[in-house]
């Protein structure tokens, strides 16, 4: 079966060779279409002419040397770049047919359907109930009792509700790297968001608790529509099942993960994921 | 090849894997070469040279295993970087292969040149011949990763199953006529079916070889000429004569 996924020009050809069956993944409805995304940093050109769609239940990954503008497309999903000034981002990302950039939009609606979690663990400063209820109570009025089990449900969704059901109150700030990682997962599903972008979440840990999250990744993709920035290849292919590799502020190569990890049809792709150049 | 990699060992590396194919590459043709020069010549020295020279092959063969797991292990190696290794270790055991049966052929030919020449030895070098014409074919081909060349190796190899079928046949009538035959033609069968063979290792490394380039397996149906499996000798046909 082929996908047809991108429209970016020249647009690569993404129906699979025919013999190459592997390569293929079950198409899902589209969650996200981004349409000629450009972005500036003031005078900077960050992303130009950007276009493809994110699939629903689908992990797709961002790759590319730093500076590629991978991070920069992530803040443009939900708009996190408007608390700085002097960046502006110009055409549509589309979810479920809403512009979310289009100006009128209530950027609190966004942000609650659009999670994010960031390479540096951000917990607040406050209890681990309260980081992960701080959301919720943001958008809704919950009696108590349902509150904390949406808390509950969030910390075990998160993999985490194991290690911390005996500390509830204790700070989030006290724990480990790799949980306080976890907690913030937590804190972005807990108000139930239908898409998470992962910017290089398991950048910062060891060996362990990254292998958690990527665990964590597979688990929720049943539910979600994911987009993860990472600079771990073997994480890439290992964790998603769709690949755009980024170059200065360009999508140069977007397709089955697979195919970009195995035969690339652009060299630059493979030059940089065989560590060619960097 | 393409460009060098940021860390430059790495590219040191996979040049050390590519040349000790090369090198195991040598060994094959220059062991499968003197095999059949030892047959011609009824040389029992340099059959016995063979067979001592196969073991070098095998040390070859298990330093390249260790080289390539090493790579597999510490480089996490990605797209044709990964099916470079994976081809050096399966074209290194089809190399292996090969010679196993160039030293089988010499093996035999010691104890050939202790019966009377029979008329058919002659074709077995001729077979000989175009066996190690396809090895280096095949070994040129991987040093210019041309898939093309390696797909020319692989389709030539149905000239060598037919030399195989048609000496099969010849073998069988020698015998027939006169069983005191059968003991060198016994040998001789096994030369030829060792020679056969080792055209088919020269297609698995051309497959292996289109893979490394092109990132997708050779599917075609290869043609094969070696009807010898479907030969039934009537024992009747025997008694007649």
């Amino acid at each position: 079966m082929s996908v047809s996924l991108a429209t970016n020009p020249p647009p690569p050809a993404l129906t699979p060779a025919p013999a190459d069956v592997s390569a293929t993944v079950t198409p899902f409805p589209v969650k996200v279409q981004i349409r000629n995304v450009g972005f500036r940093y003031g005078k900077f050109e960050a992303l130009k002419n950007i276009n493809l769609v994110l699939q629903d239940r689908r992990v797709t990954a961002f790759i590319g040397p730093s500076g590629c503008g991978k991070s920069t497309l992530l803040r443009i999903l939900n708009r996190i770049y408007e608390l700085y000034p002097n960046q502006t981002a110009t055409g549509e990302v589309v979810v479920d047919g809403v512009n979310i950039l289009s100006p009128g939009l209530d950027l609190n609606m966004v942000r609650a359907k659009i999670g994010m979690v960031f390479q540096k663990p951000t917990p607040f400063p406050m209890s681990i109930h309260d980081n992960v209820a701080f959301g919720i109570k943001l958008y809704e009025k919950l009696p108590k009792s349902e509150l904390d089990d949406r808390v509950e449900s969030a910390l075990r969704r998160a993999a985490l509700w194991d290690e911390v059901k005996d500390k509830l109150r204790q700070s989030g700030l006290g724990l480990s790297g790799g949980q306080q990682q976890r907690l913030c997962i937590a804190r972005a599903i807990a108000v139930r968001p239908e898409i998470l972008l992962l910017d290089e979440p398991a950048s910062a840990l060891d060996p362990i608790s990254t292998q958690r999250i990527e665990e964590l990744i597979a688990e929720l993709k049943s539910d979600y529509c994911i987009a993860i920035v990472t600079h771990n290849m073997q994480q890439a292919a290992r964790s998603s099942d769709f690949t755009a590799f980024m170059y200065l502020g360009e999508l140069i190569e977007f397709d089955v993960t697979e195919r970009i990890f195995t035969t690339p049809r652009v060299k630059r792709t493979e030059d940089y994921i065989t560590g060619r150049f960097g | 090849m393409p460009a060098e990699h940021i860390i430059k060992s790495y590219d040191e590396e996979l040049s050390k894997l590519s040349n000790m194919i090369v090198e195991m590459g040598g060994l094959a043709e220059s062991q499968l070469a003197a095999a059949i020069e030892a047959v011609a010549k009824r040389d029992s020295a340099l059959a016995a040279q063979v067979v001592e020279g196969d073991a070098k092959v095998d040390d070859l063969e298990r330093e390249l295993d260790n080289l390539a797991i090493r790579l597999l292990a510490l480089r996490q190696p990605m797209a044709r970087d990964l099916r470079e290794i994976f081809a050096a270790l399966k074209i290194a055991s089809d190399l292996e292969r090969i010679c196993d049966y160039a030293a089988n052929v010499a093996k035999r030919s010691i104890a050939l040149s202790q019966t009377p020449p029979i008329q058919p030895v002659h074709a077995l070098p001729r077979m000989g011949t175009l066996a190690l014409a396809l090895v280096k074919d095949v070994i040129d081909a991987y040093v210019e990763r041309d898939a093309d060349k390696a797909l020319d190796v692989w389709r030539r190899d149905e000239e060598l199953d037919e030399m195989y079928s048609s000496l099969f046949r010849e073998f069988l009538t020698y015998m027939m006529e006169d069983p005191r035959n059968i003991g060198a033609c016994t040998h001789l069968l096994f030369m030829a079916k060792n020679i056969e063979r080792i055209g088919d290792h020269a297609t698995n490394i051309a497959e292996k070889l289109y893979f490394l380039v092109h990132g997708t397996p050779l599917t075609e149906v290869r043609p094969k000429g070696d009807k010898s499996s479907l030969e039934v000798v009537a024992p009747d046909r025997a008694v007649g004569r």
